[in-house]
């Protein structure tokens, strides 16, 4: 894309030190001698490509904007009014010496929390979080199959194993949210009433 | 010419206007097309973007909601750290001031709080997402090692927040999220104690977790998310369509 340049007349351009002028500088169009900027490189090919694919694009503006904005208002709105009306918890101040009925970690490690009760602490709070971390880090390393099955009908192993594996998080999550109770024992939510906090 | 009009004009062929914007308002595909490009904020995007990828049911948002919540935290966040100080003796004092005394400070704490918790849970549906679009595979895979190191920070970042309002809760939940990492096979003492400060959660882990929560993982975050955006575009832009 070419542009006008609109150089102001009046000042001067000093020439470069011929000293430390090297073979490229010396090839150089100086750039007074050139209307035109640079905007971008083009590969050769792209230049004698004849046959063009078909052109599936739109134009950012208005097509994504538009919908990007239209979800940021979205979700403004609704932590605006969850901000409104459910307030944020807070219990009393600190006390080491007060141990809760029951003290549970934040949603995202309740997982954790959970295989605590079931597994030596190693394997459940560091074991797994690395596992986890680390396994999903490799996913794209270790799923080389055919690398260009995109479609989940076409990739099914995959797309079983990582649905398990999300489904497990959830239940445990599930369990450490809703039926845990006192002391970290199972309890029935409608019967002994929520232990949790967000 | 009504006065609104009359003002408007004012406004727009003002000289700070104009050096502000060089250019009117875009209404044709040229001159959005220069906006897009020409904008620091709007040259995220490319100019021209594939049609199925800007469909909503590809995408959910939800890898821009995640950082658009992002930014409202980081807005809400630098608010509330007017009148928050970081000591095991003052920081309960601070929060209920700022529920009771702060104008706004309920409505910025509660909206801080909802939208921390919304981030972590579009950020997990975010990598569903793109898993089940095949979208880490190649040219891919380097971005989704990015986006693991994003969901790593963005838990950080909630977990080091929750301790911060120095209650019941937060104690007491940072207590078990801290001993966790205290069965860390050969680093159990060292790892828990240099999360701490100390041998149980004292004024050292409050000065520490608000140190990384204010600082550290934003920032780590911040750059994080540059290369993430970065190589979205790098890698052909949006994967798809399936
Ligand atoms: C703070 C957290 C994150 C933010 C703000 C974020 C932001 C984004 C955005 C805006 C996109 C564009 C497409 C879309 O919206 O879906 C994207 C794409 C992508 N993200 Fe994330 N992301 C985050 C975390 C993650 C995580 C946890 C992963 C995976 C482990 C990940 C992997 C990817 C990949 C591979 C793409 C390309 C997808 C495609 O081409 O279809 N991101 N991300």
């Amino acid at each position: 894309m070419a542009e006008q340049q609109t150089a102001p007349g009046h000042r001067t351009v000093q020439p470069v030190d011929p000293a430390r002028r090297t073979e490229i500088d010396k090839q150089r169009v100086p750039m007074s001698a050139r209307p035109y900027r640079l905007l971008a490189l083009v590969k050769q090919d792209a230049v004698v490509r004849v046959q063009k694919e078909p052109d599936d694009t739109v134009m950012t503006w208005p097509h994504l904007l538009a919908i990007e904005f239209l979800a940021a208002v979205l979700v403004s709105v609704f932590i605006l009014l969850m901000g409104l009306f459910v307030n944020a918890p807070l219990e009393d101040l600190a006390n080491p010496n007060v141990t809760p009925e029951v003290a549970k970690a934040p949603w995202y490690f309740l997982g954790l929390q959970e295989l605590l009760a079931y597994f030596h602490p190693t394997v459940a709070g560091a074991l797994t979080p690395i596992f986890v971390l680390v396994g999903a880090a490799l996913i794209p390393y270790v799923d080389r199959g055919n690398l260009l099955a995109t479609r989940p009908s076409d990739r099914k192993t995959a797309v079983l194993l990582f649905t398990l594996f999300c489904g497990l998080g959830l239940v445990l999550t599930f369990i450490g949210i809703f039926f845990r109770g006192p002391g970290y024992a199972f309890a029935l939510p409608w019967v002994t009433g929520m232990h949790f906090s967000l | 010419m009504s006065f609104l009009e009359r003002v408007d004009q004012g406004i727009r062929q003002s000289a700070v206007w104009r050096s502000l914007f060089r250019n009117p308002y875009p209404n044709d595909e040229r001159s959005r097309a220069y906006a897009v490009m020409n904008n620091v904020f709007l040259h995220l995007h490319p100019v021209r973007v594939r049609q199925h990828a800007v469909k909503f049911a590809y995408t959910f948002c939800l890898g821009g909601l995640s950082f658009f919540l992002f930014l409202v935290l980081t807005v809400t966040g630098v608010y509330l750290m007017f009148f928050y100080a970081p000591s095991a003796n003052m920081a309960y004092t601070n929060i209920l001031q700022i529920q009771t005394e702060v104008p706004f400070g309920l409505l910025t704490r509660n909206v801080h709080r909802w939208a921390a918790h919304l981030m972590v849970f579009f950020v997990f549906l975010h990598m569903m997402r793109v898993f089940y679009h095949g979208a880490y595979k190649p040219p891919r895979e380097f971005n989704w090692v990015v986006g693991v190191v994003l969901l790593f920070l963005t838990i950080m970042l909630s977990f080091t927040g929750y301790l911060l309002p120095w209650d019941q809760i937060a104690y007491w939940a940072i207590t078990i999220g801290t001993n966790m990492a205290g069965y860390a096979p050969l680093f159990n003492t060292p790892s828990k104690f240099i999360l701490l400060g100390g041998l149980e959660v004292g004024q050292n882990t409050l000065l520490r977790f608000y140190v990384l929560h204010i600082m550290v993982f934003p920032l780590l975050a911040a750059i994080f998310l540059a290369v993430h955006f970065w190589r979205i575009r790098k890698d052909g832009g949006i994967s798809g369509p399936l």
